[in-house]
């Protein structure tokens, strides 16, 4: 099977398994420039393992993935690592700002990796705070800051390399409600301005339904929903 | 509050210790091991006192004072006994021949009987020496036959070497030094055991250096899986523990790992007290018998340590908010301020200002002010190490991604950087300024020897009665022996000894062969039978007077021992004069040289001394040379001559301090592996998100190397400053000249920084697997 004419990144029957446990059993995937396409599934259906195969964090056991027409499942390391350097953005539900970066320091860290120098980097990031509405958090570090600022840092750090998709896992898992819409408002906001794709992966309805279009994982397999309408 | 809460809550906290899964017992039995150490050390250390004062009484009880002019009358409960020390390879032997004169002789301690004429008792080393094949050229030396072995009371140590064996006609022997008669064995005047006073310090210094390590382990031991506690923590504060009862929770976790630690350290102790045994440090060895602390501070030190785990733990958990919804948050930590910090090496060395200059011979150091000196000096160090990181690291640059990362994290928890640096701080401190003191005392020790060891290097001292040629032809006939001759002294007398006041002018007499004088000074031709008088030797005053051709003068061999037996000399004419020279030993010789053949007949034979020169190519040549002397002359004396005295045991102390402090970065490395291992496994989903987002991994690891290595760095800096410091101060204490020794400063810094490329490399494969994506998963 060929991937849908235009997509940017599709899959192919990935199978992937951790030791007895198949988390992935035939999945496939794919998604255009600009699209926002959510990822549904219960707990433990192999939606973060889809997630972390789209993004070349991990291997699949076997399948293909190509991004931009070009053979993801087959890379180097180095290559996939370059890769979600300059082309990916993420976004996860813990963890992923470092604590003893101050805010527009976490932000800029994407571009310094790439070799930006510190004070071009940081003026991008401190544009890109100013667009999710963080700017004034820029010096504080983020134990300093609520759970919903510091997820709108994370989206700009997530933006600011200007990635051609990104991957966000339950982004709004650690918020209420309120704080969830807003951070989903301005992250397909930003997204859909930049032209990104966002690979949404969540278990909320509500969090689904900003995107185009969603897919769902059971038991390692995916459904698309607008193919089954 | 009631004491019943506290202890529910103590125990409630020991049985999540237990409890808590593979991590929770991991906690509980690194602190057992941290605390256990700490114990041992301690217990090891307050028993060295008593061990010393009990090797002291020992030495005392078993004294056989031979140093007598008066010579006691033979009865049923005398003993004749001779001290016929030797030396075998580097290990002194102390020899004893002992004859029993009466059924009531008195006994020396650890004999249950005298042995026989031909037999012998040894110490238990020396009985295995002997039968092991190290021993085979001793074997030849002690040719008794073993009976029996010496117990315990009768020895000052595990490893002594010591005979006691059977002689018969020793009483002729009696001469005031070497063999005596005598009526009881002790110390006719004792003295309290007083340690020598740079022993004192070094013992001192070694146990703060020592135990700061063990303290900086428990600490590491103690956070050692936090995440995992913190979480229970405020799992507790969920269901409704208070604040001040989940730190009471914490506190139980810690003392049960304490208590078991009490249990190891108890352990340890026993087993570090039987291993002591089998050691033998600067010559001394002790039985584990004597290593007995004192129970006033075994129970202190059962108290103590625990305590100390305990306070270790609420110390870590300072600052930390444990909160119902399982966030548990650090406090932004409080500036540190220089002033206090600064107090602490100030009094240390205000208390140790008062005994600069005390020397070795006569310092009397009060313990106290010492100890508490150094001990302030030491934590001086612990106390100004986090706020010099705090200040420093605040005012680092920018730099890489991997710089920038570790500088930030330092600069957000100084604390616990210095805190993991601290151990490594204070012990380089400490060994630099032990291998100080070392080094300046070795050369207060270790004097350049006056001996010439160009034209011999052994000498031995034959007693009365043992032919000179005899000896002199066997010593050069022995295997590695160049050459060989034989010097004996003699006096001249103007008149007998026996007169009243005795000889009014008197001058010396050396006797030897042509060969042998002209070792003594140049002599312009020589033939047996010649005589030649020395002119202008240092204080020989009464020479010229005597050095007439035809005065009769009194020539006593005897050395002063026997002087009924001196002979009848007349100057002979012809005799010449030559200048005044040094034998080998360096002692310069005046008065008469006389060939063998001017000796008159009746002279009694001489107590020689023969000087060997030797081949050092010829493995053991020395204990064939001893093995030599001791079959021509059983009261032989051989000394070994060195170009520097003492330096070979000093030299060993310091390779054994290298390798102590070794050990202790190890055991500190270990701690610092521990702290960060834990650091890494709680930033897991941290480190698999950078990775996620295309960190490299070169970067991690690199910020993994900067954050050990930048307090690293000004630890080893501040270590240096006070360790220069602390020798300085401690030679100055001992009155030695002040020289640093940049070798080991060099040596120790080297190490410390060794550990950290150790700790980091070894810290990678951990660190390269919780950046697998794994660490994303949550499901």
């Amino acid at each position: 099977m060929t991937p849908p004419p235009g997509s940017l990144l599709a899959a192919e029957n990935l199978r992937k398994a951790y030791g007895p446990t198949t988390a992935l059993d035939g999945a496939e995937f794919s998604i255009h420039p600009g699209e926002v396409v959510a990822v549904m599934g219960p707990s433990g259906s192999g939606k973060s393992t889809l997630l972390h195969c789209l993004a070349g964090i991990v291997t699949p056991d076997s399948g293909s993935i190509t991004y931009d027409g070009r053979e993801l499942s087959t890379m180097s390391d180095a290559r996939r690592s370059a890769l979600r350097r300059s082309e990916f953005g993420f976004v996860f539900q813990f963890g992923q700002l470092v604590p003893e970066l101050t805010c527009v320091e976490n932000v800029a860290l994407p571009l310094r990796l790439n070799g930006t120098p510190r004070k071009e980097a940081e003026r991008t990031a401190l544009a890109w705070m100013a667009r999710l509405e963080v700017d004034d958090l820029a010096r504080k570090r983020p134990g300093e800051v609520s759970g919903g600022q510091g997820q709108r840092v994370a989206v700009a750090r997530s933006l600011v390399t200007g990635p051609r998709v990104l991957f966000a896992d339950e982004p709004t898992g650690a918020l209420d409600s309120l704080n969830g819409e807003r951070v989903m408002e301005l992250l397909t906001e930003a997204a859909r301005s930049a032209n990104a794709a966002v690979v949404l992966v969540t278990h909320e309805a509500r969090v689904a339904a900003w995107s185009d279009r969603e897919i769902v994982v059971r038991d390692g397999r995916s459904r698309d929903m607008e193919r089954l309408v | 509050m009631n004491l019943r809460q506290w202890a529910a809550d103590l125990r409630l906290g020991a049985k999540f210790a237990f409890t808590g899964g593979r991590e929770g017992w991991t906690r509980v039995l690194l602190t057992a091991v941290g605390v256990g150490l700490g114990v041992a050390l301690l217990l090891l250390t307050t028993a060295i006192p008593n061990a010393l004062t009990v090797r002291h009484q020992r030495d005392e009880a078993r004294s056989d004072y031979t140093y007598s002019q008066k010579v006691k009358p033979k009865a049923d409960d005398t003993l004749v006994i001779s001290d016929i020390d030797t030396t075998y390879g580097d290990k002194d032997i102390r020899g004893r021949l002992v004859e029993p004169e009466g059924p009531r002789a008195p006994l020396a301690p650890g004999l249950a009987k005298y042995p026989a004429p031909g037999d012998m008792v040894v110490s238990p080393a020396l009985k295995r020496l002997l039968d092991s094949g190290d021993g085979k050229l001793l074997r030849e030396r002690l040719p008794y036959r073993v009976v029996g072995t010496i117990g315990e009371s009768g020895l000052i140590g595990s490893q002594e070497l010591a005979y006691y064996a059977g002689a018969t006609d020793l009483a002729r022997h009696i001469n005031g030094w070497q063999t005596a008669r005598i009526s009881e064995y002790g110390t006719p005047n004792p003295t309290p055991s007083s340690p020598d006073p740079v022993l004192i310090l070094l013992v001192l210094v070694v146990f703060v250096v020592l135990l700061m390590p063990v303290a900086v382990f428990i600490t590491a031991a103690v956070r050692f899986g936090g995440e995992q506690r913190d979480r229970r923590l405020a799992a507790l504060r969920l269901v409704g523990s208070d604040s001040r009862m989940t730190r009471r929770i914490a506190a139980g976790e810690a003392l049960a790992g304490s208590l078991l630690g009490l249990v190891f350290g108890t352990v340890f102790f026993l087993l570090g007290r039987q291993a002591a045994g089998e050691l033998e440090i600067l010559d001394i060895s002790v039985f584990p018998s004597y290593l007995n602390p004192s129970p006033a501070l075994a129970v202190l030190v059962a108290v103590a340590v625990p305590a100390a785990a305990v306070l270790v733990t609420l110390l870590a958990l300072r600052g930390v908010v444990i909160e119902p919804l399982g966030v548990v948050r650090t406090a932004r930590p409080a500036r540190r301020r220089l002033w206090w910090r600064l107090l602490l090496p100030v009094i240390g060395l205000a208390l140790l200002s008062p005994m600069i200059g005390k020397g070795r011979s006569n310092g009397d150091f009060n313990q106290v002010l010492v100890s508490s000196g150094v001990i302030a000096l030491l934590v001086g160090v612990t106390a100004l190490l986090p706020w010099i990181v705090e200040a420093v690291v605040a005012r680092l640059g920018r730099g890489p991604v991997a710089w920038q990362l570790a500088v930030r994290r330092l600069q957000l928890s100084s604390g616990t950087a210095a805190r993991m640096v601290n151990g490594i701080a204070v012990a380089v401190a400490g060994a630099i300024a032990l291998q100080m003191l070392f080094a300046g005392v070795e050369g207060d020790y270790t004097k350049a020897s006056r001996n010439d060891l160009d034209r011999a290097q052994i000498q031995v001292q034959l007693s009365r009665g043992t032919g000179a040629d005899e000896a002199v032809a066997k010593l050069r006939a022995t295997r590695g022996v160049r050459a060989a001759v034989a010097l004996a002294d003699g006096n001249l007398g103007s008149t007998s000894n026996r007169s009243p006041d005795g000889p009014k002018l008197s001058s010396s007499a050396t006797i030897g062969d042509c060969a042998a004088l002209r070792q003594v000074t140049a002599l312009p031709s020589c033939r047996d039978g010649d005589v030649f008088v020395v002119t202008g030797a240092e204080y020989d005053t009464d020479t010229p007077a005597l050095a007439k051709p035809g005065k009769q003068l009194y020539l006593d061999t005897s050395q002063g021992m026997d002087t009924g037996r001196e002979v009848r000399w007349t100057v002979p004419r012809g005799i010449r004069k030559v200048a005044p020279g040094k034998d080998p030993s360096g002692m310069e010789h005046g008065g008469f040289l006389l060939t063998r053949g001017a000796v008159p007949a009746g002279a009694e034979q001489p107590a020689a001394q023969v000087y060997v020169s030797t081949d050092d190519d010829v493995a053991d040549v020395r204990e064939y040379v001893r093995n030599t002397a001791a079959s021509l002359d059983r009261f032989a004396n051989v000394t070994v001559w060195t170009r520097t005295e003492e330096s070979k045991k000093f030299a060993s102390i310091r390779t054994g301090l290298l390798v102590g402090a070794i050990c202790v970065l190890a055991l500190i490395g270990a701690s610092l592996l521990v702290s960060q291992l834990e650091q890494l496994r709680e930033r897991r989903k941290l480190l698999s998100a950078l990775v996620a987002f295309g960190t490299r991994r070169r970067t991690l690891s690199l910020s993994v190397l900067w954050q050990t290595a930048v307090p690293v760095a000004l630890g080893l800096l501040l270590a240096a400053a006070v360790g220069l410091t602390l020798g300085t101060v401690l030679l100055k204490m001992t009155a030695t000249t002040v020289a640093v020794d940049w070798a080991s400063v060099l040596t120790m810094t080297g190490i410390g920084a060794g550990i950290v490329l150790v700790v980091t490399l070894l810290s990678l494969p951990p660190l390269l697997r919780l950046m697998r994506p794994e660490g994303l998963r949550t499901e």
